[in-house]
């Protein structure tokens, strides 16, 4: 994994454009500490940071073959299949590694190539023939690349910090952005939470040429193959768990490919059991397994995490979190976040990382997207609940099986509550099927937060505003489409790519040079299940049912048969110890923080804070815990963007230098 | 009488749900305004509990009795009436 930079313009000398790319570069090196290097021409400049992964003596980058020049971060695992099918088309390689392989077929298919990838990538490749800069991402966005035009000039980066080197430009939030952010947990479309700033979105590649408008291709879209798929669709649950097994296996198997050794992330829930139980099969050696593992009780999973490791006897690792672990970290994980989050989540999995690469690991499985991918999110038990519910309002009997709903809840379990659960669910009878699907939910319980934003900014929840813009995004299939599969369209674009896999995912491990790859989301796996009949993901109440059945008498049954408990940190309560802010939090949202920043509300704020000065109440609700951490991180976030870290990259680590007359 | 608990529901709800009294419309939904979520039901259960020594019944859980705020006040009257 790498981190990629560059700029198209022709306003600058190349020696400008040069020092440029190099200070952008200096800030992704945690991403790439193996190296770096750079392509300068009167065009372009493009830059590179590596992580050493695959062909460790020849892979450096950028790689040029004449023509065209790549600059490229990411994984595609089909690479030793595409080159054998490229020798046989007449092509030479002067490497082992994928970016040659990546070069090659794109020189040989052109677009079309990226329809044959496997894997996770964003990439540049600058075509010296025709002047012309294609940008391509993976098909679930989990390899980032974040454009600005600025100073009649295209910037590209594997991350935000990069552009807070460039002389003049300062980043700044787009309110209606962050805004709809704070609604959806992920800005809609290619949008960001920052002012002039977008991302390749996934799945698309675009072309850019001085002078004129880039032109976007969608080279994938979730579901493109449901309803013309030659193969047909398995019509029992035992034919679909045969094929499912098989394809996950294959896509271990792919995921296992690295000239490094490769480790995994045990969490105690079935998906990273599953990923790591195929990949301790597969793997003949040792395996290095690592887990957090909390001091609160309320968030610890390891006697579930012991089960698994006791099953495979790998080589276990686990990082302990206490409240002190989170409220210490957290800015420095905002640093490599770089939005607001809603959680804390992700700081362990940034002490995870580091302890990773301590241990002399660089590649880790894991089993993210399982949720999404096979229906694991309450949001499914939801929308089935209340279409059943919605048939036969006046059922006595259909309403309670809400009681089912959250049963890691203290809250909604408790009997004596469950009148008020019911009454808080009939709100959502009405309108629980319309374009927002299962986000109907989340933007009812984040709505609060409009409340909190500068009144200045004159921000105000619109609803239909908001489903007329998540429109202009959905793909022309998705009204053909069952509840549960546009749901899952839906939790792919917000939660996965804005939060899972890039604040939770790649910037956390990629914070200390660490590769995550993700089974669960091997296309062939994702489009061939998207089509698989509703019950096979979701039976009744039981979720990821496919997967449970398929891995039952190999899984440790404690697992198989444990409740879903969503990874999720001390929030809040991280922060407010003894009835009072502890000093990070209390800086960041001191009176003189919200002026200087100007994003929130004086006296909301304050309101807000006072309530927990007269002290916490035994379960603290989501609302309070995803307010806090998202005020805080927006500010810490905002200080990053006005405070950056200024890195330098030595030329005795430059690997490649091609500077073209 | 329904005054005084209807300031004091108020004043537990601004507190609580970070909002303004100018900014609550006292005969609509506390979920549909969006000031709270299922956890507010909760937490205003809680509440009534604790201020008024109302234990609430699963049936009397619904809409006529929690739907605004002047349900809410009705209800903690009518129940402390009936005490």
């Amino acid at each position: 994994m790498c981190g990629i930079a560059g700029i198209l313009s022709e306003h600058m000398s190349p020696e400008e454009r040069t020092d440029q790319v190099k200070r952008m570069i200096a800030a992704l090196t945690h991403r790439g500490p193996d190296g770096w290097g750079y392509f300068t021409s009167s065009d372009i400049t493009l830059g590179h940071t590596r992580l050493a992964i695959v062909d460790l003596n020849s892979g450096d980058q950028p790689i040029t073959d004449g023509r065209y020049v790549i600059v490229y971060n990411g994984e595609v695992y089909n690479h030793p299949e595409l080159r054998e099918e490229l020798l046989g088309k007449g092509a030479h390689f002067y490497t082992r590694s994928d970016t040659e392989v990546v070069l090659k077929a794109f020189e040989h298919w052109g677009k079309d190539a990226f329809t044959k990838f496997n894997g996770q990538f964003a990439l540049l490749i600058w075509d010296r023939k025709e002047k012309r800069l294609t940008a391509a991402r993976d098909r679930y966005g989990v390899r980032p690349l974040y454009i600005l035009e600025y100073n009649r000039g295209w910037y590209y980066a594997s991350e935000l910090k990069a552009f807070d080197l460039i002389p003049g430009f300062n980043r700044s939030y787009d309110m209606l952005r962050l805004c709809e952010h704070g609604l959806l947990w992920n800005t809609i479309g290619d949008g960001t939470v920052w002012r002039n700033i977008r991302c390749l979105a996934s799945g698309t590649i675009e072309t850019f040429s001085a002078g004129s408008i880039p032109v976007r291709t969608r080279y994938y879209s979730l579901g493109e193959t449901l309803f013309n798929s030659a193969q047909p669709i398995p019509e029992t649950m035992n034919e679909a768990i045969d094929e499912f097994s098989a394809m996950l296996t294959d896509s271990v198997l792919l995921r296992l490919r690295s000239d490094v050794p490769v480790g995994a992330y045990l969490s105690g829930g079935i998906d990273s059991s599953v990923i790591t139980y195929l990949a301790h099969c597969l793997n003949r050696e040792r395996f290095k397994t690592f887990s957090v593992v909390f001091e609160d009780k309320d968030y610890d999973e390891r006697t579930f995490q012991d089960d698994m490791v006791a099953a495979i006897g790998s080589d276990h690792t686990t990082v302990k979190i206490d409240y002190d672990s989170i409220s210490d970290n957290l800015l420095d994980a905002v640093y490599h976040i770089e939005r607001p989050v809603f959680r804390t989540a992700p700081v362990p999995l940034f002490l995870l990382a580091r302890r990773v690469r301590e241990s002399g690991i660089k590649v880790v499985l894991t089993g993210e997207a399982a949720d999404e991918v096979l229906w694991g999110y309450d949001s499914y038990k939801e929308l089935k609940l209340l279409r059943f519910w919605n048939r036969n309002r006046a059922s006595l009997f259909r309403p309670h099986l809400l009681r089912a709903l959250y049963p890691h809840l203290r809250h909604y379990a408790d009997s004596k509550q469950f009148g008020l659960i019911k009454m808080y669910y009939e709100e959502f009878l009405s309108d629980y099927d319309n374009d927002l699907a299962g986000l109907n939910i989340r933007v009812n319980n984040n709505k609060s937060l409009v409340n909190f934003f500068n009144r200045d900014a004159g921000l105000v929840f619109d609803k239909n505003g908001l489903i007329e813009r998540l429109r202009e995004i959905l793909p022309p299939d998705y009204k053909k489409w069952s509840l549960l599969q546009k749901n899952q369209y839906l939790e792919m674009y917000t939660l996965l790519s804005g939060y899972l896999l890039s604040s939770q995912g790649d910037r956390m491990s990629l914070a200390h040079g660490v590769e995550g790859r993700y089974p669960f989301l091997d296309h062939r796996l994702v489009e061939r299940v998207f089509a698989y009949p509703d019950k096979f993901k979701l039976a009744g109440f039981s979720q990821k049912h496919i997967l449970r059945r398929a891995f039952a008498d190999r899984i440790p049954s404690s697992i198989v048969k444990r409740n879903k408990q969503p990874y999720q940190a001390p929030d809040l309560k991280s922060f407010f110890r003894s009835g009072a802010l502890n000093e990070t939090a209390s800086t960041f949202l001191s009176p003189e923080s919200i002026e200087k920043y100007g994003v929130f509300d004086k006296r909301q704020v304050e309101r807000f804070l006072k309530k927990f000065e007269r002290g916490q109440t035994e379960i603290i609700g989501y609302r309070d815990n995803m307010t806090i951490i998202f005020l805080l991180s927006a500010h810490m976030a905002l200080y990053w963007a006005k405070n950056p870290k200024i890195g330098q990259v030595h030329d005795s680590s430059c690997t490649v230098a091609i500077i073209e007359p | 009488m329904s005054e005084q608990i209807c300031e004091e529901v108020l004043v537990f709800i601004c507190r609580n749900f970070i909002v303004e009294k100018s900014e609550i419309n006292l005969d609509e939904s506390l979920i549909d305004q969006g000031i709270i979520d299922s956890f507010g039901l909760v937490e205003i259960n809680a509440f009534i509990n604790r201020e008024y020594g109302i234990t609430v019944k699963e049936e009397e859980m619904n809409r006529d009795n929690f739907g605004s705020v002047n349900k809410i006040v009705g209800f903690i009257e009518r129940r402390r009436i009936s005490k």
